[in-house]
């Protein structure tokens, strides 16, 4: 009997979303079989050429395949122990243990996964920690389940699952793809380093296609980094995402220049559930896509429209004093990471039109 | 089996194994949860604050704030004052994303909040209301409507109000005041009571000798300081007597007796009877009668002029009575005086009584007499801006023989000097590349904000 159902307050118009997020889970988690693995399991990694060469590559896959898979089973015995002997004591053993696991990861060269277990012990400075941390858990149970089940589920699922356990995707076979041509509007940007390198995401939303991208790169840190156009700017452009259950991140295939456009268009903030239960249905796992908002009032501790319809912002994000001296308590265009516990803000837009980065 | 979140949350706080429930099936139910909770996520709801009301000052043009931005960042930051002075004096107001930098840099340092209550606006008062460490923007002017001001301004607008008032009409200032003094915060009271040295006459003094009577210290102070300026008033007349008594002629120099006690009327006139840590009591005292002694009672009661009077021999307490004969003159703005202690004791504090031509020549003499020293960066540090064309030659050659001579030695006149110097004298400064650099900036800088 469920006392207290999350989703009870959820209007009939998102009800569609919710089901297909749902079922989409369910394709993941159904007939859940518990037969070993054998080792040689069907690699996905087919090659169509013969030779040596060929062979060598086939070889070295289906070895990163074995220890992927023994790796990920490895850490769902090691998430069923955790839950089942219960997680009270997480504050004080979980980052020693999860500094552990992620070696473990690396080791089985799952680094996606390692990096979502990497970045466990941030939960632990929320008071609500058990829950987010009961999230983190199942989400990273369900990766492991789903890709142990990935033969039965649909390719741009399958795609999605390897990548975020960590299967790399060259830069080729991206490119490979048929590119995305639209006016890019530059929406965010954020620089984060970590382990001596400096990791830049650039957001875009482009003006007639409607989607929505993320161009990461790298560099050393300490050392200049690639340039890329600011926040405001909007660029013509050609982009080849990646493959995947519900596409974001992208390489910039061809820029064709700078187009003055004006701040992009956006969507009111009573459309943003609908948006992101679209996102889930398609990749349970998101944890990050960006928004542009359109008639967006800043307040202290959310995003709020002229209904009095609020998103909140994302409790470590503080209070977002520049936002707010830019809208003045008045409607302006919001750009934005949605994150599961609230929004990132990005940039906006004044009355007059120029971009405020924040 | 189907759970509410709560009992998943608690169900893997104290382990499925103790409530019988298979791990797999807690974590895949959780995993159903988290995603339907993420995906269900309706808008809270909530109240926007009131919108800000409209600008009334034209913003910045565009290169003035694209300069703002850079020092904000870290570039040439030591004229950031400067930046603000000349933005608030043209009243125009800085681009609203600039605003919680400048309200941050303003929470630590006070000097630049009178600036900031012009050049950031409505906006800045809108935000100061949302954030507690930004309160102080709302005692500075914010330039209401006049009928207004007075009942219903800030602090600041108040003050603003009140001060115009008095340049217009004096008395109609202190009648002001008078209306509604004992409603007034300490605070206002003791602003308001040094407001009144612009234009102060005889006709003050019962207003100000009243005040000597007031609950607050900085209240009593400040109107005690101003009656030392009035010759004839009570506080002054008293203030005489107890200094014919303690400084006196002999022979050829002078002798002084500081008091034995220091009573209540002592007190009532402004002398505080604690001293500074590591200061004599009695010396404290004497040194306090003296420097709330009108300057003019000195040259008959000693038969001399300032000038001869500050070069008299003085046996013991000598310090104690210079030490009160600057703080007068400081307070008190007395140049004749002013003139003459500076040329015993180039205090900085001494030259800002002076005319600022004059402030600048004398500085000048020194510069050129003198090598560059501590002391002579602290005199130069009260010299307003922008300096005269003495002073500037005087500066430019130090700098240059100091650059030839001692280079180690150069740096803080260099710096002190980007700063003061007319901008336009930057082509002069040739051979010094940091100082060049200091004042062309600063005459671009100008030229935006014009």
């Amino acid at each position: 009997m469920r006392r207290n159902p999350p989703h009870r307050s959820v209007p009939r118009r998102l009800r569609g979303q919710l089901s297909e997020a749902v079922a989409s889970l369910r394709r993941v988690m159904e007939r859940r079989s518990r037969e070993p693995l054998s080792a040689d399991a069907p690699d996905s990694m087919t090659s169509a050429g013969g030779g040596a060469h060929a062979a060598a590559r086939r070889t070295h896959a289906e070895q990163r395949e074995r220890r992927v898979a023994a790796g990920l089973s490895e850490l769902e015995r090691w998430l069923a122990d955790q839950v089942g002997q219960g997680i009270a004591q997480a504050r004080q053993t979980g980052p020693a243990d999860w500094d552990d696991l992620a070696r473990r990861l690396v080791d089985a060269q799952a680094p996606g996964v390692a990096g979502t277990v990497t970045r466990l012990s941030r939960v632990l400075t929320a008071e609500e920690w058990p829950g987010l941390l009961l999230g983190e858990y199942a989400l990273l149970h369900l990766l492991a389940v789903a890709h142990r089940r990935a033969a039965a589920l649909p390719e741009p699922l399958r795609r999605t699952v390897r990548a975020r356990v960590g299967f790399p995707v060259t830069r080729e076979s991206v490119l490979a793809t048929p590119a995305v041509r639209d006016h890019w509007d530059v929406v965010g940007r954020r620089d984060e380093e970590q382990d001596r390198l400096v990791a830049r995401r650039a957001w875009l939303a482009g003006r007639t296609t409607g989607r929505l991208a993320m161009v990461l790169s790298f560099s050393p840190a300490g050392q200049p980094i690639e340039p890329f156009p600011p926040p405001g700017t909007t660029i013509d452009a050609d982009l080849a995402f990646y493959p995947g259950a519900s596409p974001l991140r992208a390489l910039v295939a061809e820029r064709r220049g700078l187009v003055d456009a004006g701040p992009p268009p956006g969507t009111k903030v009573s459309q943003v559930p609908a948006l992101i239960a679209e996102v889930l249905a398609a990749d349970p796992w998101t944890d990050s896509w960006p928004l542009v908002l359109d008639g967006a009032v800043p307040c202290p501790d959310c995003i709020a429209d002229d209904e009095g319809n609020a998103l909140p912002l994302h409790p470590s994000a503080g209070v977002p004093w520049r936002l707010l001296a830019v809208s003045g308590g008045r409607p302006v265009t919001v750009a934005a990471e949605w994150t599961p516990r609230g929004l990132r803000p990005l940039a906006t837009w004044d009355e007059e039109g120029r971009v405020a980065p924040l | 089996m189907t759970a509410s979140w709560e009992e998943l949350v608690s169900t893997a706080l104290v382990g499925a194994d103790r409530r019988a429930v298979p791990p797999e099936s807690l974590l895949e139910q959780a995993a159903e949860q988290v995603v339907r909770m993420r995906a269900g996520r309706r808008p809270g709801r909530s109240r926007p604050p009131a919108p800000a009301a409209a600008e009334t000052l034209p913003p910045v043009p565009g290169a003035a704030a694209d300069r703002l931005a850079r020092m904000l960042a870290g570039e040439q930051s030591r004229l950031l004052t400067e930046w603000l002075e000349t933005a608030a004096a043209r009243r125009v107001r800085v681009p609203a994303g600039m605003l919680p930098g400048l309200l941050d840099l303003g929470a630590r340092d006070r000097s630049i909040r009178a600036c900031l209550g012009t050049v950031t606006g409505t906006r800045g008062r809108w935000l100061a209301g949302l954030n507690p460490a930004w309160s102080y923007l709302l005692d500075e002017p914010a330039h209401l409507p006049p009928d207004e001001v007075w009942e219903l301004g800030t602090s600041g607008d108040r003050r603003a109000w009140l001060a115009a008032t008095r340049a217009r009409d004096p008395a109609a200032a202190r009648e002001l005041l008078e209306g509604g003094w004992s409603a007034e915060t300490p605070e206002d009271r003791a602003a308001f009571v040094a407001l009144l040295a612009d234009r102060l006459s005889m006709d003050d003094e019962p207003f100000l000798e009243a005040a000597l009577d007031d609950r607050r210290r900085e209240v009593r102070q400040a109107a005690a300081d101003l009656l030392t300026r009035l010759p004839g008033s009570r506080l002054a007349l008293r203030m005489t007597g107890r200094a014919a008594r303690l400084v006196r002629r002999d022979g050829r120099g002078l002798r002084a007796e500081p008091p034995k006690a220091c009573d209540s009327t002592m007190e009532r006139d402004g002398v505080r009877a604690r001293p500074p840590a590591g200061t004599a009591q009695r010396g404290w005292w004497l040194q306090q009668v003296v420097a709330h002694t009108p300057l003019s009672f000195w040259a008959a009661h000693l038969g001399s002029p300032a000038g001869d009077v500050v070069r008299l021999p003085l046996g013991d307490w000598a310090r104690e009575v210079r030490m009160g004969w600057i703080r007068a003159a400081i307070l008190q703005r007395d140049p004749a005086w002013a003139r003459a202690l500076f040329a015993v004791e180039p205090l900085t504090d001494l030259l800002a009584v002076l005319p600022p031509e004059e402030q600048s020549n004398r500085a000048a003499d020194l510069v050129r007499r003198q090598p560059v020293d501590g002391q002579m960066i602290m005199m130069l540090g009260g010299v307003a801006r922008p300096w005269g064309p003495r002073l500037t030659d005087a500066v430019l050659k130090k700098i240059a023989e100091t650059v030839e001579a001692q280079p180690w030695n150069a740096g803080e006149l260099i710096r002190l000097a980007g700063e003061r110097l007319d901008p336009s004298a930057y082509a002069r400064a040739e051979g010094v590349p940091e100082l060049t650099a200091t004042l062309r900036f600063r005459f671009e800088m100008i030229k935006e904000l014009s």
